[in-house]
């Protein structure tokens, strides 16, 4: 019953590799992008501050597969023409940064004040007190939910088959209209999906007991 | 020249005002004492001097330099930049209440990020003399400990290393044993008492009242914002004129002799 899926199985793997990459790409900047939203967020002037939050309310107030579809077919209605694994990307790492930003923008709002003062009453600058004291701290507070939100991220990559991108997705589905096998292909693709994911997920939850350990 | 000159700050927090015209001075070496009810504007009068708080009016010298704001050539009120204030509050040593010590370093490495983030001390030099001061306030064994793992009164005295390892002109306490239970309070105040001994200037905000009268020179009341009464601790303690301070005193006394 499992032959078709043990057959396919190189080319699901070719699909999930392009996943695996696309995923690695747009999780690292979507997280990178977002985790310095966040510090200007926090730390940025009430123009900065209107402007990433802006950003944040707007992006998290829609589907993500949404913002992809901008992203494809808004290039061409612009009159110009994009990749579809960069307009789908770009549209993933946007879409990640505004999570990302305000996971960090609520960490570093939550480390507590008497921290700040006790660092400035040192003598320490601005940027020392947050190098030093804010950051370490909303790092750990952080980590555990920007490692949950990269799951997310993860997992949403699947959606960038329906604007025709190349991945395990849209492989799994040239299978399935070949085949007919929709059990088995799609059991395996869970499974593949699974496989790249269960490491994060333990990583989430060493860091969740680890990093919030308060010492 | 006084340590420290404060001369009718004004300070509010929106329609609140809470302050309203302190003026008083402080000798090199001398031990104030600001004793007052709650909301009376003892903590955010030591939070001006030190400039964690803007103030609206007024003048606060340490040792000769003013803090937080300059004059122009036509009189006007210019905030100092970040980093001059910065490097006043360096002498200027600071502990609170709630403590406040970094819980993301050991004990050792708090007393040392003054020195080394601040300064630009060498972290062995850092080191040598974080573990001097965590013998003084009696804590070398608990260098190498997180702060979550010391008491309350540990954690204070490490407080009080910390500002101490900026080698500060003045000593600021802002309530610094409210926090802690009654059995760990005199842990604290014998570390701020061989402070007085050592002629360390000190402001010390507090409600003990025995220990006002122990380790002062002067003791300031304030109440709503202004000076009501200062004077020595026989003086204030045992004829306190204004009537709120004797409302206050039998308050407070009476608390300590039920306790």
């Amino acid at each position: 019953m499992f032959n078709v899926l043990i057959a396919s199985l190189p080319y699901l793997l070719k699909g999930a590799q392009v996943t695996l990459w696309l995923s690695l790409v747009v999780v690292s900047l979507g997280t990178l992008l977002g985790i310095g939203l966040g510090i200007l967020a926090a730390i940025g002037n009430i123009f900065l501050r209107t402007l990433i939050t802006t950003y944040i309310f707007a992006l998290r107030g829609v589907p993500v597969l949404i913002v992809m579809f901008l992203g494809y077919y808004a290039c061409p209605a612009l009159g110009f023409r994009v990749n579809a694994y960069i307009a789908v990307g770009a549209a993933q790492i946007i879409y990640i940064g505004a999570f990302v930003a305000e996971i960090m923008r609520s960490a570093i709002a939550s480390v507590p004040p008497g921290q700040v003062a006790a660092a400035r009453s040192l003598g320490m600058r601005r940027f020392t007190v947050l190098r030093q004291v804010v950051l370490p701290q909303a790092a750990r507070i952080a980590v555990p939910p920007i490692l949950n939100n990269s799951l997310t991220a993860i997992k949403q990559t699947s959606y960038a088959s329906i604007v025709g991108v190349w991945e395990l997705t849209y492989a799994a589905r040239e299978i399935v209209e070949r085949t007919l096998a929709a059990f088995q292909i799609f059991l395996g693709v869970m499974a593949i999906y699974f496989l790249i994911c269960y490491p994060l997920s333990l990583a989430a939850r060493w860091s969740e007991r680890h990093l919030l350990v308060n010492h | 020249m006084p340590m420290i000159e404060v001369r009718n700050l004004r300070k509010s927090f929106g329609v609140l005002d809470v302050l309203k015209g302190v003026s008083f001075e402080v000798e090199k070496g001398e031990v104030v004492v600001v004793l007052g009810p709650s909301g009376s504007g003892k903590s955010t009068m030591l939070r001006c001097i030190n400039h964690l708080e803007d103030y609206e009016s007024g003048e606060i010298l340490v040792d000769g330099a003013v803090i937080g704001y300059s004059t122009d050539d036509q009189c006007r009120r210019v905030a100092r930049p970040e980093a001059v204030n910065a490097k006043l509050r360096e002498q200027v040593g600071m502990v609170f209440q709630s403590f406040n010590l970094f819980p993301h370093r050991t004990v050792i490495e708090n007393v040392m990020m003054g020195p080394v983030h601040v300064q630009g001390v060498g972290r062995g030099e850092a080191r040598e003399l974080a573990r001097v001061l965590l013998s003084k306030v009696g804590l070398a064994s608990k260098a190498e400990e997180y702060p979550s793992k010391l008491s309350g009164g540990q954690q204070q005295r490490v407080a009080i290393a910390r500002a101490l390892a900026m080698n500060p002109k003045v000593m600021l306490f802002d309530e610094v044993t409210s926090a802690l239970d009654p059995e760990l309070v005199a842990e604290v105040l014998r570390v701020i008492r061989q402070l007085a001994l050592d002629g360390m200037t000190m402001i010390i905000v507090t409600h003990e009242i025995h220990f006002a009268r122990d380790v002062g020179d002067r003791i300031i009341f304030m109440d709503g914002g202004v000076i009501v009464e200062q004077g020595t601790p026989s003086q204030i303690l045992a004829n306190p004129s204004a009537e709120r301070l004797k409302l206050f005193l039998r308050r407070y006394q009476g608390d300590y002799l039920a306790a």
